[in-house]
């Protein structure tokens, strides 16, 4: 330190002496005071001007500059040093820990940038750049595996499909226990625009899939009550805190251009039907070509013996396998990402837009999607008062044909997996007869599509046109107060055009709909914040505020069914049209304060409070309260800087916090009942008016704001140079009076309704291990480990502790998902196989297994989840992956149960040859054994169909879920080129399971995002993502 | 310093004035603005009649792949055509209850509760209102047994999420006497408030009397293997009340080609599932009588309507097993429901004169009740049921000499009384399924051979029920278990309180 010390002071006194400046290189390496290593991502700037530049993978940096220019050299958590250029060409800087800056700042509730140390909470960041080197459509799959605590699961629905986010477990009964995204301070829509119910249907995707990766500079993750309480109502969830990247000061002009392409192929692990019986009923080929179309995804045939077999289109052919029908039904995807960023930032200003195109073809055959995003960020200070941030961005998204999942009508995947083994799907082509209608491949069902229709003659096609856009003005009144204002808009224009075909088998004449939805979230915040040290010891971050958010959703669509013209697919060209209109408004309105005590700087207490007003809420002559007041408390406190500890603790902290969260409704008008216009009745000569009640729920007049309490405490700890870290949380929360989305008995009238019933307690902890066994100047590595484990229990559903489902959005086959009270959020509850006292299955007379009563056979939520991450760094290259897991969860599967049916599963090969010996009890319970005739396994398989216990599979799984392999090339060869730096990662995603209990499925395979897990059904298959990712810095 | 505590002040004024008054408009801003917070019953009755008549989900369902095939009027290869062959399809036996509770009964209870509410219960639209709330539960409970009745449809009205199960003999009891108080209400000649609003009477009070006593009419004989001395009691009731006098008083609705419910839903399955047939025991039995109805109800798929060519698929085939049946088969050789009925624009009957001319028939014959001979009962009885299908098209039309060649071939004969009655009777309700099923299910005519297709769920015998909705287990499981404790197994095969054997 002193060495360094009068180093400064020589090169003040040099600088006294020259009087006259000249420009010259100055080139130099940064290395850190600790470890002696190189610094990467070093901020050097020429004081007073926009000029600079950073320091490369190896601490080497090359400058333009002028003796007697003061460079300024910054980086997090280091200290800022300022160097005068005098004579020297070549700089060797040594740059201290900054022990003020030991935590990194993070961004908390309202954005607010706080030091972790004073947090009495859990934050987990994430790095922009972990989102886009291995670009995900859906940027937040890419929290997958990262966050302990965290539970990331995208849909079986392709690439712009849904992402299922839920942080320390269901935390509510009804709504869909998504966390609160805010980007840029702005909270944004994330509403679901349709998804696939049990009657099948599309994806059509979620909010927070807008974001461009490549725009994100970091992620923070405000996992519990008391780092989101500052939200109120609408943190129930959790809230994801998203900034976006804005030029950066110091770093001067820039363009940045980065390039990525990702090809996507079947995981053909997975997919393991039977190939040794093929297309029949009974045991028997199909001989006739009458025979083969009934027989359509039957596999019931005989055994494959290469014979000539009649096929459904009347030519014979040998009936063996033809391979695999996935792999050659579906294609190759591809996903090319360009982004090009310009960004230029000063003192007093700093701007970067950027501009991304990202292309997908999808592996299903003429579906895939195109989003360009487009984001301006800028901001300036005037005169240290007042500042002025923009941030805005404009996404135009257009999917093609996004897949039809879970039942069967159009959905490509049901009728590609179950195809018999003798069948190969080359046959389907062209899909269409000459006539236009659909080439029909089975007459067993009208809802069995060819592919090659559903893929081809099918078609959805999504728009969607959205600006999200902030501002935000602060004035510092004095050092220690100042105003802020934010507001802040997010809208978005969709339009959804969807078409079933002229010719469909289900459907002949066919139909489509037209859908708009103008979707708008307005948010404004007003706040007076105060930062004073009041003594030489203690010190008040106060703040004092306002907000009000409105939300609203107007839908119009127009449906009609029969077209008129064939092959017109217009809206006008049907002869039944029908058209609705919803429109649909909400708004809240808080006040709020934060107030942190700070005691010498390792003392902490922060007490927050909100109070929210819900529209939702609100009717006249309602006596229940339509407002809520959310209070949280929390403390951190630093104990290695309040005592003298040993040299290798080098940082530990304990902290509590506890809070009072939780919700109203989300959607408007549940609490009266309201009666519309419905349709128009003409059949009697004279055209009039019919109508009905309107409400879709029960409604509830005297709904009142749900509870969530929630407390936490934790510890971070930082040993050996903080080569070790912990990061250990234990949190435990109760929800109660939770409005309950309640299925109420049909006969009522309603078949759901809301209450005030649900209470249900989480309690987990999370931890976090990082370490960095090996760090020196050419060779690093870092591993991380996060693990969350949450155990969820639902006390209470409603007065009769009746189980509570949300219908028909997680309904399997005779099972569907929910609350169970006395079981955790997401019980699989379904047929069951019917056992005596010793546990012998009961059959019937003709051997089948008898169906017995729902019961629950599973659990659709993992309890455990957790990623390892290790990072290697060899010279300029590194290699990192990311491995995660899930235990403790069970899938039912639709695809079993359907290839049970369809004897499509190689466990229905078992007494296809000398026939199927049952043994048990009769329904008087007196032994039972037979043996089903080869013809009659059929029925034994079939029967399993209905026995949904049957279809259960354990969800485990270990997932080798990300690798990238990346170089970056040296400075010292970039030196003499325009380009500052240059990055080039070759990069691999879900390449494989290391472990993995289903068959047939993906283990991660659910049809929509509802909370309740644990229901699969034929989404689109599984894939693997490779590819290779360019970044150039000019 | 100073200037700074004074705008710490404004705001923290602005701030407190802001909370005080950040509930403002809520109460206006949730309140749908493209709904109502009420409705005039002249639109919501048609609503409630249209539900009642039906949407494609449960009448093809109900009635069609379960009644229909039980009482063979209709057959199909295909598997999922469960009351073809006996299977248990849970969904597809629960599907009238699952659409019929939350549209027509809450439809009907909120009209209900909405008038007694306003205090308008002498108004004629009250007693028609009842009338068609009768028609709604009559249908359920017998098709099910034991229902929600009493608390049924009440979700909103009482906040009774959990209806319990009534004994179909208090359902009985109950229906009866509404009818009775109903039909008391409504004066001939008159026109009830509803006007055209009423899409099965245009309002005329005098044939919803004729209808609410026809409908007595209905239940009374329903109850005759149970309580016979009620069944004759109710039965005299109705009769004396004055039931239905002619086609003019058929109780029915019109559909038209539009969209959702105002459409014909048995048309709408027809459209979307071509696989049904005429069944063989149907045609049989119209071809043995040379029935100049085959023609209208059949025609080969390509529409080929010759007399001689029509043949019905049997019942309890699939697509495999029917060669042995029909080595060369096909199905474009069997009759189809031709175009004639299977529009989606053709009425829906509830109940027609010629039903009731049988059941006078029927009460003359075990009773001497009424007017009339079970004779010139049986054989008005047939010509209605014969001339009533020109109101499913003018090409539906059967002349008279037609009708007297038919009944001069096929004479009443007094010692097969209710064989022939109740055999005509389910000839005349084709298409109305749900009472087919119940109209055989009590008289145990036309004696049909069942069928006994592998895997079938009871032992070779016609199912005597559909299943509750399997949900109710869970969402009403007290009142559930109690309804299957007395009224027995939710099977099949179980027999309800009127059915007994």
């Amino acid at each position: 330190m002193f060495k360094k010390s009068l180093g400064l002071f020589m090169f003040c006194f040099l600088l006294a002496n020259i009087l006259v400046a000249q420009t010259k290189t100055v080139t130099g390496n940064v290395t850190g005071k600790d470890d002696g290593i190189p610094v990467p991502g070093v901020n050097i700037m020429i004081k007073g001007t926009g000029t600079g530049t950073s320091t490369d993978f190896d601490g080497n940096f090359s400058i333009e500059t002028a003796v007697g220019d003061v460079l300024v050299f910054s980086a997090m958590g280091l200290k800022t040093q300022e160097v005068t250029v005098a004579g020297e060409n070549n700089l060797t800087i040594v740059m201290a820990t900054d022990s003020e800056q030991l935590d990194e700042v993070v961004v908390t509730a309202l954005g607010i940038k706080k030091e972790t140390k004073a947090l009495g909470y859990a934050v987990t960041e994430v790095g922009g750049e972990e989102l886009s080197e291995i670009k995900q459509a859906n940027a937040i799959n890419s929290l997958q595996g990262k966050v302990a605590g965290v539970n990331v699961t995208g849909a079986a629905t392709g690439p712009a499909g849904t992402s299922k986010v839920v942080i320390r477990g269901v935390s509510t009964l009804s709504g869909n226990n998504q966390p609160l995204y805010v980007v840029d301070g702005i909270p944004i829509d994330n509403s679901n625009l349709g998804s696939a119910t049990r009657w099948g249907g599309s994806d059509y995707g979620d909010g927070i899939s807008s974001i461009n990766p490549d725009d994100i500079e970091n992620i923070s993750v405000l996992k519990g009550g008391a780092a989101a309480a500052l939200y109120g109502s609408r943190a129930s969830n959790g809230v994801i805190l998203i900034t976006t990247k804005s030029g950066k000061k110091g770093n001067g002009f820039g363009v940045d251009f980065s390039s990525s392409v990702q090809f996507e192929t079947i995981n053909t692990d997975i997919y393991e039907f039977q190939k040794e019986y093929g297309q029949g009923t009974d045991g028997n080929a199909p001989t006739t070509q009458e025979e083969a179309l009934s027989a359509g995804m039957y596999s019931w045939g005989a055994k494959l013996d290469g014979s000539q077999v009649v096929q459904f289109d009347g030519v014979e052919r040998a009936y063996s396998s033809t391979g695999d029908n996935i792999s050659r039904f579906y294609h190759t995807g591809e996903t090319y990402t360009n982004t090009i960023a310009i960004s230029q930032a000063a003192e007093n200003y700093h701007i970067r837009f950027s501009a991304t195109d990202f292309t997908n073809h999808d592996i299903t055959p003429n579906s895939g999607m195109n989003r360009k995003s487009f984001s301006l960020n800028a901001g300036m200070v005037n005169n240290e008062k007042l500042s002025v941030d923009l941030n805005t961005k404009y996404v135009l998204e257009d999917v093609q044909n996004r897949p039809r999942v879970s039942d069967s009508p159009g959905n490509i995947f049901f009728i590609v997996g179950l195809t018999p083994a003798n069948i190969s799907t080359e046959t389907y082509k062209p899909g269409i007869n000459e006539e236009g209608t659909e080439y029909r491949i089975s007459s067993s069902s009208t809802y069995h599509q060819n592919p090659y229709w559903s893929a081809y003659y099918f078609s959805n096609q999504s728009v969607k046109n959205r600006f999200i856009g902030s501002s935000t003005i602060k004035y510092q009144f004095t050092d220690w107060l100042y105003m802020m204002g934010r507001a802040g808009i997010d809208q978005y224009l969709a339009r959804i055009t969807s078409v079933e075909p002229y010719g469909t088998a289900y459907k002949p004449l066919g139909g489509m709909s037209e859908q708009s939805y103008n979707v708008k979230t307005r948010d404004a915040d007003i706040m007076l914040g105060f930062n004073k040290d009041l003594t030489e010891d203690f010190s008040l971050n106060a703040l004092l505020g306002a907000n009000n958010n409105a939300w609203s959703q107007e839908i119009t669509s127009l449906t009609g069914t029969n077209f008129v013209l064939p092959g017109l697919e217009d809206i006008s060209n049907v002869d039944t049209k029908n058209y609705d209109y919803a429109n649909y408004k909400r708004e809240r309105s808080s006040w709020y304060f934060s107030a942190e005590f700070a005691y010498k700087n390792y003392l902490f207490l922060n007490v927050t409070g909100r109070q929210d007003w819900f529209s939702t809420l609100s009717l006249a002559g309602k006596t229940s309260p339509n407002n809520y007041f959310y209070p949280s408390v929390n403390s951190s406190f630093v104990f290695t800087d309040a005592f003298d500890l040993p040299e290798w603790i080098s940082f530990g902290k304990v902290r509590a916090g506890y809070s009072d969260i939780g919700g109203g409704v989300n959607d408007p008008y549940q609490l009266n009942l309201t009666y519309g216009i419905t349709n128009t009745y003409a059949a009697n000569g004279t055209s009039t008016p019919i109508g009905g009640i309107t409400n879709s729920y029960l409604p509830n007049s005297e709904l009142e704001p749900f509870s969530k309490k929630e407390y936490e405490i934790g510890t971070n700890l930082k040993f050996f140079n903080n080569r070790l870290g912990l990061d250990f949380t234990y949190y435990s929360n109760t929800t109660t009076n939770d409005i309950v989305a309640i299925s109420t008995s049909t006969a009522s009238g309603y078949s759901s309704g809301y209450m005030n019933l649900g209470e249900l307690t989480n309690k987990g902890v999370e931890v976090l291990l990082s370490g960095s066994p090996i760090k020196n100047d050419k060779f690093g590595w870092d591993i991380s480990y996060n693990l969350g484990y949450n155990k969820n229990l639902v006390v209470k559903t409603d007065d009769d502790g009746n189980p509570l489902f949300p219908g028909d959005a997680a309904y399997g086959v005779n099972s569907q998902s929910g609350a169970v009270e006395g079981l955790p959020y997401g019980a699989i509850y379904g047929t069951t196989f019917v056992r005596d006292d010793n546990g012998n299955i009961q059959y019937e007379s003709n051997g089948t297994p008898t169906i017995g009563d729902y019961e629950v056979i599973g659990q659709g939520i993992a309890p455990w989840t957790m990623g390892i991450s290790n990072n290697f760094r060899y010279k300029d290259f590194n290699l990192s992956f990311l491995i995660d897991a899930k235990f403790g969860a069970d899938i039912f599967s639709g695809t079993s149960a359907f290839a049970n049916y369809y004897g499509a599963s190689k466990n229905t090969l078992v007494g296809r040859e000398n026939g199927l010996d049952v043994s048990g009890v009769d329904s008087d319970g007196n032994v039972f054994s037979t043996t089903l005739a080869p013809s009659e396994v059929d029925t034994y398989y079939q029967q399993l169909y209905s026995i949904a216990e049957a279809n259960i599979q354990s969800a485990d799984f270990i997932k080798f879920r990300e690798i990238s392999l990346g170089y970056s090339v040296p400075s010292s060869i970039l030196e003499k080129t325009f380009i500052s730096s240059a990055r080039v990662s070759l990069i691999g995603r879900n390449l494989f399971f290391l472990m993995r209990k289903t068959e047939n499925i993906d283990p991660e395979s659910a049809y929509n995002n509802t909370s309740a897990n644990g229901i699969e059904r034929f989404g689109r298959p599984t894939t693997r993502t490779y590819g290779v990712s360019l970044n150039f810095k000019f | 310093m100073k200037k700074t505590y004074i705008l710490k002040f404004l705001a923290v004024l602005a701030i407190s004035s802001f909370t005080l008054s950040c509930d403002k408009d809520y109460e206006s801003m949730n309140v749908d603005p493209t709904s109502s917070d009420e409705l005039d019953i002249i639109y919501e009755f048609p609503t409630a009649v249209l539900y009642t008549s039906g949407q494609r989900y449960e009448t093809w369902r109900g009635n069609l792949i379960y009644s229909s095939t039980m009482v063979q009027h209709l057959s199909s290869l295909e598997t999922y055509w469960s009351g073809d062959k006996y299977l248990w399809n849970s969904s597809y036996a629960s599907a009238y209850w699952d659409a019929q509770y939350p549209q027509t009964i809450k439809t009907i209870e909120d009209m209900k509760y909405n008038i007694e509410a306003n205090g308008d219960i002498t108004n004629s639209n009250y007693a028609i209102t009842r009338i068609l709330r009768v028609l709604a539960y009559s249908r359920i409970t017998d098709l099910y047994g034991d229902i929600p009745y009493s608390e049924a449809g009440k979700g909103y009205i009482d906040g009774n999420t959990r209806p319990a199960y009534d004994a179909q003999e208090d359902i009985y009891a109950d229906m009866l006497n509404e009818l009775s108080e109903s039909a008391a209400m409504l004066t001939d000649g008159e026109t009830a408030d509803l006007g055209t609003a009423d899409i099965i009477f245009s309002g005329d009070e005098g044939k919803w009397k004729r209808f609410a006593n026809s409908l007595m009419l209905r239940l009374a004989l329903r109850m005759v293997k149970v309580d016979e001395s009620s069944a004759q009691q109710w039965a005299a009731t109705a009769i004396n009340g004055g039931v239905m006098e002619s086609n003019d008083d058929i109780a029915y609705v019109q559909h038209e080609e539009g969209n959702g419910i105002v459409q014909n839903a048995n048309g709408e399955t027809f459209q979307a599932d071509n696989t049904p047939r005429l069944s063989e025991t149907f045609v049989n039995f119209m071809k043995d009588h040379n029935d100049p109805r085959l023609t209208i109800y059949g025609a080969l798929p390509d529409g080929t309507d010759d007399y001689d060519v029509q043949q019905g698929l049997p019942n309890g085939y699939d697509t495999s097993t029917i060669t042995n049946y029909d080595a060369d088969f096909d199905l474009a050789n069997y009759t189809a429901p031709s175009d004639l009925v299977n529009g989606r624009d053709v009425p829906m009957f509830f109940q027609t004169y010629a039903e009731v001319e049988f059941m006078l028939a029927e009460s003359a014959y075990r009773w001497s009740l009424g007017t009339g001979t079970a004779e010139s009962h049986y054989n008005a009885g047939v010509e209605a049921a014969m001339t009533y299908l020109s109101l499913y098209s003018s090409e539906a039309t059967i002349s008279s000499s037609e009708v007297s060649e038919y009944l001069e071939a096929y004479p009443y004969d007094a010692s097969s009384a209710l064989e022939m009655i109740n055999t005509q009777y389910w000839a005349a309700t084709f298409l109305n399924e749900y009472e087919a099923y119940a109209n055989w299910r009590r008289t145990g005519y036309p004696e049909l051979t069942p069928v006994n297709y592998s895997g079938n769920v009871t032992n070779g015998t016609i199912p005597r029920r559909l299943t509750y909705p399997t949900n109710e287990q869970t969402t009403n499981g007290t009142s559930y278990a109690a309804a299957v404790s007395s009224q027995g197994p939710d099977a099949l095969t179980t027999r309800m309180w009127w059915d007994v054997e």
